[in-house]
């Protein structure tokens, strides 16, 4: 195979108005992407996004029910063989024969393809060389999560598909995941990534997509993105035990409060000039807070800011 | 590509011999049917039919001598008081009852058990019929001779020796029904063939490796049950082996593809279960697996011969009890085939991964 046929410039992958509705629910609703070669892409979004919708159809897993998908310059209308024997995919829940041994798995799919890694270098890069004779039955939900990693990477892939990779993951084994697909990206490999996480998010990606209900929101570096924002900074006042109700307390001082869970959130673009009128404030009020603290806005705040929801719960 | 059939068929064949449990009983469970019913049906005519005889107050000659002329006849007597026989009347748990009436007698059918009693009714007439002409003194009725024979003529064989093709039939109807067709409609539904559907392995090469496997393991099957029957039996196959071989290959290919196929038209297990079952009981049940189906309306008898396992089964034991060869069975192997083929088709063109 190699890349003979197969054009070598243009993106990665470009998606246009992708779509599809479940029976109860419309799954995605119109995204338009483009990954460009040697990427790392995040997709960020709460529960129910759509985010596994998205790569599922992209796999060629699920049929969409509009839109384009163009990866490394096919289709899978033309080169369905061509797509599958040239991307690397890890689902969000990875189901093997219960019976497998990890190395026969590992041999088995590699034998799918062309061209397939040695297996000895996956489970080292995996760190599952102890378990190599282990039935997947028996691995650890972390265990399991690195073989399906690893599965991924079986047939050297252009392209790779990582849906919640971190999900289950302790937290070296999570740094360690961050290490191989830094690994990747050296490589020259494009690597597609779901998560929850914004550090990880942060730390990973080059470029990302926030999705909510089945749409892209937001979208570009990660530095872009709080910059967009233009909400530089996030002050808070932590409570001991939940916070109490800021609408009174936010009346008084003029600026929206906003409560999450035991602290209130005041984002603002002069943290210097509001501090003195936030405390002054707080101390006429008698409000009962235990600390301040001022922060940098992070991809966290952005996502609240477009959806007024957080992104995990 | 036939090195990857292979290598999908060594895996599969390894996973399973991984699951002991499931392992023994694909083996044990028709062996044991053999035994159980071949030892039970034995004598070649089935148990012994049962009369109740309700013993009047006062007994009379004529009594006994129906009694020892129903014994004669192979019934199997059962004496009892009225109200014993009353009250296991009254549990159903008879079938067909003589009763005094007047001077003679009458019988009281079960109407639940009617494929019992009438028969046996027949015998207990002939019975009395004999009664009443040793009490005349007349001579001994004749009676017409009866031999016991295999429809080939080849060799006088038993029950046992009918009952283990249909055996070795209905191992492949439920393996293909459930070994095959279940296993996969549970896979599918738990996402155990997603990881399969995002790697170039071709469908049809997945197909056929199970294929190819469960053919393995049903052969394997075949010989356990024919070695059994020709240890505990003296059943032998009295065709070519290659015959043997040949129907049973084709018969596997056909019902695994079978389950394959229906497969398809399920989503869960609880589903693909009720549809299976749709088919699994009409066909074990009308295909002459444990008695042959010369009584049923003939249009049902041409009906079956649309599906294949009847078509399959008169050709094994042509082969396998009468010695006959394959030449004269073309029309059955023409069916078996036919849907060995259209419903391997429908199942490589309708199989899907999730
Ligand atoms: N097979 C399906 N049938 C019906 N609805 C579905 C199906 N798959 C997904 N959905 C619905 O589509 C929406 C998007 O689901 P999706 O799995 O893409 O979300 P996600 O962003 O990956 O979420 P998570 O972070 O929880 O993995 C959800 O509302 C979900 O309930
Ligand atoms: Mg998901």
């Amino acid at each position: 195979m190699g890349g003979t046929e197969v054009p070598m410039s243009g993106p990665a992958l470009r998606i246009r108005g992708l779509r599809k509705a479940f029976p109860k629910v419309v799954a995605v609703a119109g995204v338009d992407l483009e990954v460009a070669r040697g990427e790392v892409f995040g997709l960020l979004g709460p529960n129910g996004a759509g985010k596994t919708t998205t790569l599922e159809m992209i796999e060629g897993l699920t049929a969409p029910d509009a839109g384009e998908i163009e990866i490394l310059g096919c289709t899978w209308a033309r080169d369905g063989q061509a797509i599958r024997s040239r991307i690397g995919v890890q689902l969000q829940s990875t189901s093997l024969f219960n019976k497998i041994r990890v190395r026969e798995a590992l041999d088995l799919y590699g034998s799918y393809y062309p061209k397939a890694r040695p297996t000895d270098e996956l489970l080292a890069l995996v760190q599952l060389q102890d378990k190599a004779d282990a039935y997947h039955i028996t691995l650890s939900g972390g265990q399991q999560q690195r073989l399906a990693l690893a599965l991924a990477l079986v047939n050297d892939p252009d392209m790779v598909f990582l849906d919640e990779p971190t999900t289950g993951l302790d937290p070296q084994a999570r740094r360690s995941l961050w290490d191989i697909v830094r690994r990747m990206k050296a490589e020259g490999r494009t690597v597609l990534i779901t998560t929850h996480y914004m550090e990880e998010a942060e730390a990973l990606c080059d470029r990302l997509a926030i999705m909510d209900h089945g749409q892209v929101i937001a979208s570009g570096t990660p530095a872009s993105l709080i910059a967009q924002l233009a909400i530089p900074s996030v002050v808070e006042l932590t409570f001991e035990g939940s916070a109490p109700d800021p609408a009174a307390f936010s009346a008084r001082l003029g600026e929206p409060v906003e409560r999450r869970g035991e602290r209130w959130e005041i984002p603002t673009r002069d943290p210097k000039a509001l501090l003195p009128r936030l405390l002054e404030t707080a101390e006429i009020a008698a409000v009962p807070y235990q600390q301040v603290h001022v922060r940098r806005a992070t991809l966290e705040d952005v996502f609240l800011h477009q959806t007024g929801r957080s992104l995990r719960d | 590509m036939v090195k990857m059939v292979w290598r999908q068929f060594a895996m599969e064949w390894k996973l399973y011999t991984r699951d002991k449990g499931a392992m023994f009983w694909t083996f044990a469970f028709p062996v044991v049917m053999l035994l159980g019913f071949g030892f039970i049906f034995r004598g070649g005519g089935g148990p012994k039919l049962s009369v109740v005889y309700v013993e009047p107050a006062i007994s009379s000659p004529k009594d006994a001598a129906l009694c020892k002329a129903m014994g004669d006849l192979q019934l199997k007597v059962i004496r009892l008081a009225p109200a014993e026989a009353e009250a296991r009347w009254g549990r159903g748990e008879t079938a067909l009852e003589v009763l005094p009436a007047g001077s003679g007698y009458r019988m009281r059918l079960n109407s639940y058990l009617l494929a019992q009693g009438g028969p046996t009714a027949g015998l207990v007439n002939q019975a009395w019929m004999m009664a009443q002409a040793r009490l005349a003194g007349a001579p001994e009725p004749g009676r017409i001779p009866v031999s016991v024979e295999s429809p080939g003529g080849r060799k006088a064989s038993n029950y046992a020796a009918f009952l283990l093709p249909g055996l070795l039939g209905l191992n492949l109807l439920s393996i293909g029904l459930f070994s095959v067709g279940m296993v996969n409609v549970s896979y599918r539904e738990k996402g155990k063939f997603r990881r399969l559907a995002v790697t170039p392995l071709p469908k049809w090469v997945f197909l056929m490796g199970q294929v190819l496997q469960r053919l393995a393991i049903c052969l394997a099957q075949a010989v356990v049950l024919v070695a059994v029957g020709w240890a505990v039996f003296g059943i032998r196959n009295q065709g070519s082996y290659l015959d043997l071989t040949l129907v049973m290959v084709l018969g596997t290919a056909c019902f695994m593809s079978f389950g394959f196929a229906l497969s398809s038209l399920a989503d869960t297990a609880e589903s693909y279960a009720a549809i299976a079952n749709v088919f699994f009981f009409p066909l074990m049940l009308l295909s002459g697996v444990y008695f042959t189906l010369d009584s049923a309306p003939h249009w049902l008898q041409h009906a079956v011969w649309i599906l294949p396992l009847a078509p399959f089964l008169t050709t094994l034991r042509a082969v396998f009890n009468d010695g006959a060869s394959l030449a004269g069975h073309g029309l059955a192997l023409a069916v078996v085939g036919a849907w060995a083929v259209v419903t391997f088709l429908v199942a490589v063109r309708r199989f899907r991964w999730a």
